[in-house]
């Protein structure tokens, strides 16, 4: 056997259902028989969106595809194409689709291969810098199809019928977003690119930035002949300025090979983009704020409608989508929105891109399928929990979203079952936590987070959430009072129910979503003054027990000095100068520090 | 009358002739991560090393190139090394030193260093 071969098996639910299970039992019996096992990877991939021709297998090195596979095909695709390197042609699949290029540099590895890259269909294998890299990767190709052989209008029925919905969180779905705005008659329309991204610890839009500008540009090119619009806008916060660079080169760049500006690819349509830059404010990331803070105002929502369609930036009509909303245009376009509306689950379509973070072995960006279960998120794709620590909660939408406790960890990835269980999608952060984190503390964090950044125009939000995180300071500090979980839901319906804006109308989510899946948290808190975790310092002690050699380490580690004990004798912590930092506890290597 | 597409189509066909006329199917291209997450895993210092080593050794069947951030935040700086008709490798948390090995041993000797590949 000349080189070394990488089979994958698409995992998919259409493939399942086609017997794709027998197929992986006939390949490991037909390597065995050419004392090939071991020799020849085999993986299980996640959707490889090619199910009408299910069940599929992908052949590496060289990525050929074949459809229709049956048990009794393996023996020929082995004997031929592993053995002796000739592909059957007779069962290969020649569709060109524009995300399959990734999975040829990085299929074989579990971690990718599991996922479904069409928003990053282009990140990490082309040089972002270089619109050469694009072109070459049909590149513009579905801007220049729009401009030969679509009306505006078919534009629209695409997008409408390919099922996608709005990728910042609120998921609208965009093809009626974009009608209702091309429906306006006036001399001007506006296009925006949100790239405002705010969450902690979420960066989806600032990767499909940084290693693919030009699909962002695109997809706004398109949706601007979709609309009528003239002139669009990116906005982007300042603190992402190798994106900027990049998203300024690109826009350079489309310039001078005429997707910009005057007279498109020689069609007598005519657009162009400029960046404004944001300040960081969380809730320039709503429309209407962001609308404002584009035009030179302080960045404050006001209340809708008129929605941005209808009257938008420097009133003018307004079509305004999310970075990923826009990077999945030119795909929906060049392969098909019958094709994409055949990927996810009956009401949410496509992909969504997830930073996944916090206490899970393989942390990264990933983009898979609609559909989706948690729980094969965080375990085929993100390798587990590490440390043999167990899991305890995922956070979903940042601090506009939810956690959601082990017993939903079947719930499947979409708009409806995450809203349904308790969460929102939000724009993508995924935060898993552990057995070590405090439910009550995160609450306390995210709200921290929205009632620093609530701008203070309605009155729910702004005193609402003051009040809200006073109490939970409180419970984190051991003087909760008998009642505060019902005041914190009370407060929290109300301020859901009154607020001006997303960021008010989402901020409770956190303490509520905690409230509901972990209120044994809250009473131990309240009633016993207690933290599991150990995450709240105030409700946390540190001992040391008799298992203490007086090694003196910890006493070292100690930076207030509240540990004293001769060497080779017992030691003990001064519980009045003690900071409960916990250093310590992690220090001590005989599992003398007992934490209470 | 020449239609977008027609227009595109011969855009993309100078600019894929551009990309080989800089040497694009050498035996070896080397892709190294060049997105905000990489560049603060270090791998600014990994893309001046393999940039000298091509220069100054006369590596004429490399073509080197950035790319973004492919999404395994825990493992970067990556690098890719691709060939066709081979699997591509693709190695993690590569430093100044391993990228100095990765020249010596997989560009010069066509040695894949298994130990540091991605799996």
């Amino acid at each position: 056997m000349p080189r070394k071969y990488v089979i994958t098996l698409c995992d998919g639910p259409t493939c399942i259902h086609k017997r794709s299970k027998e197929l992986e039992t006939a390949i490991e019996t037909e390597l065995a028989r050419h004392e090939l096992s071991g020799r020849v990877n085999i993986n299980l991939s996640g959707c490889l969106g090619m199910c009408a021709k299910g069940p599929v297998m992908a052949v590496n090195p060289q990525y050929t595809v074949y459809g229709n596979v049956t048990a009794d095909d393996i023996p020929e695709i082995v004997s031929s194409h592993i053995l002796k390197n000739k592909p059957v042609a007779r069962l290969a699949i020649d569709e060109d689709h524009l995300y399959n290029r990734f999975f040829r540099v990085f299929g074989d590895v579990n971690f990718f291969g599991k996922q479904m890259r069409i928003v990053l269909r282009n990140c990490g294998i082309i040089d972002p810098e270089n619109i050469d890299d694009y072109l070459s990767v049909r590149g513009y190709e579905a801007l220049a199809k729009v401009l030969t052989e679509m009306k505006p209008a078919d534009v629209i029925t695409q997008v409408k019928v390919s099922g996608l919905r709005g990728r910042g969180g609120a998921g609208f779905p965009t093809g009626i977003k974009w009608e209702l705005t091309a429906r306006q008659k006036t001399d001007e329309k506006f296009l925006i690119c949100n790239a405002d991204e705010g969450d902690p610890g979420a960066f989806m839009d600032r990767s499909t930035i940084e290693g693919d500008p030009h699909t962002v540009l695109e997809g706004m090119i398109i949706g601007a002949y979709a609309v009528g619009a003239t002139k669009g806008f990116i906005y982007i916060r300042a603190e992402y300025p190798l994106a900027i660079r990049r998203l300024e080169k690109a826009i350079a760049d489309a310039r001078r090979e005429g997707f910009l500006g005057e007279n498109i690819l020689g069609s007598d349509f005519s657009f162009d983009i400029e960046i404004r830059l944001g300040a960081g404010a969380f809730v320039c990331g709503e429309e209407t704020a962001l609308i404002h803070s584009i035009e030179g105002h302080r960045g404050m929502p006001r209340p809708r409608p008129p929605y941005p369609s209808v009257q938008g930036l420097f009133d003018k009509p307004t079509l305004i989508n999310n970075v990923e909303t826009w990077a999945n245009i030119p795909v929906i376009i060049l392969d098909g929105a019958e094709w994409f509306s055949s990927i996810g689950t009956e009401k949410s379509k496509g992909t969504k891109v997830f930073a996944l973070a916090g206490k899970i072995k393989n942390t990264g960006l990933i983009e898979v399928p609609m559909g989706m279960t948690l729980r094969s998120i965080i375990y085929d794709i993100g390798g587990g929990i590490p440390n043999n620590k167990k899991f305890k909660a995922l956070q979903t939408g940042g601090p506009s979203g939810g956690c959601l406790s082990e017993d939903y960890l079947d719930t499947k990835i979409d708009y409806e079952s995450l809203a349904a269980a308790g969460s929102i999608m939000g724009s993508g952060g995924m935060i898993v936590m552990d057995e070590d984190s405090c439910m009550v503390n995160i609450a306390r964090f995210f709200l921290e987070f929205t009632q620093n950044e609530s701008c203070g125009k309605c009155t729910p939000c702004r005193e609402g959430t003051k009040r809200m995180l006073e109490i939970l300071t409180r419970i984190t500090e051991g003087k909760g009072q008998e009642g505060d979980i019902e005041r914190l839901e009370r407060l929290g319906n109300l301020i859901k129910k009154a607020s001006l804006c997303g960021l008010g109308q989402s901020a409770p989510n956190p303490v509520l979503s905690t409230i509901k899946n972990f209120r044994s948290e809250y009473e131990d808190h309240i009633k016993l003054k207690k933290c599991r975790a150990g995450a709240c310092t105030a409700l946390t002690g540190y001992e040391i027990t008799d298992k203490c050699v007086g090694c003196t380490a910890c006493k070292k580690a100690c930076p207030v000095g509240a540990i004293t004990g001769n060497p080779k004798g017992p030691h003990l912590i001064d519980q009045g100068r003690c900071v409960r930092c916990g250093l310590c506890f992690d220090t001590c290597k005989f599992g003398a520090i007992k934490r209470s | 009358m020449t239609t977008p597409l027609d227009m595109i189509k011969k855009k993309r066909a100078e600019a894929i002739n551009r990309i080989l006329s800089k040497g694009y199917l050498s035996t070896k291209r080397v892709y190294v991560g060049m997105a905000t997450c990489e560049i603060a895993a270090g791998s600014k210092d990994v893309m001046d090393v393999f940039e000298s080593a091509i220069k100054k050794e006369g590596l004429t069947d490399v073509y080197l190139s950035q790319k973004g951030c492919a999404g395994r935040c825990n493992l970067e700086p990556t690098v890719e090394v691709v060939e066709e008709g081979k699997i591509p490798i693709k190695y993690g948390k590569v430093t100044r030193e391993m990228a100095r090995q990765i020249i010596d041993q997989h560009l010069k000797k066509g040695e894949v260093i298994k130990e540091w590949t991605i799996k």
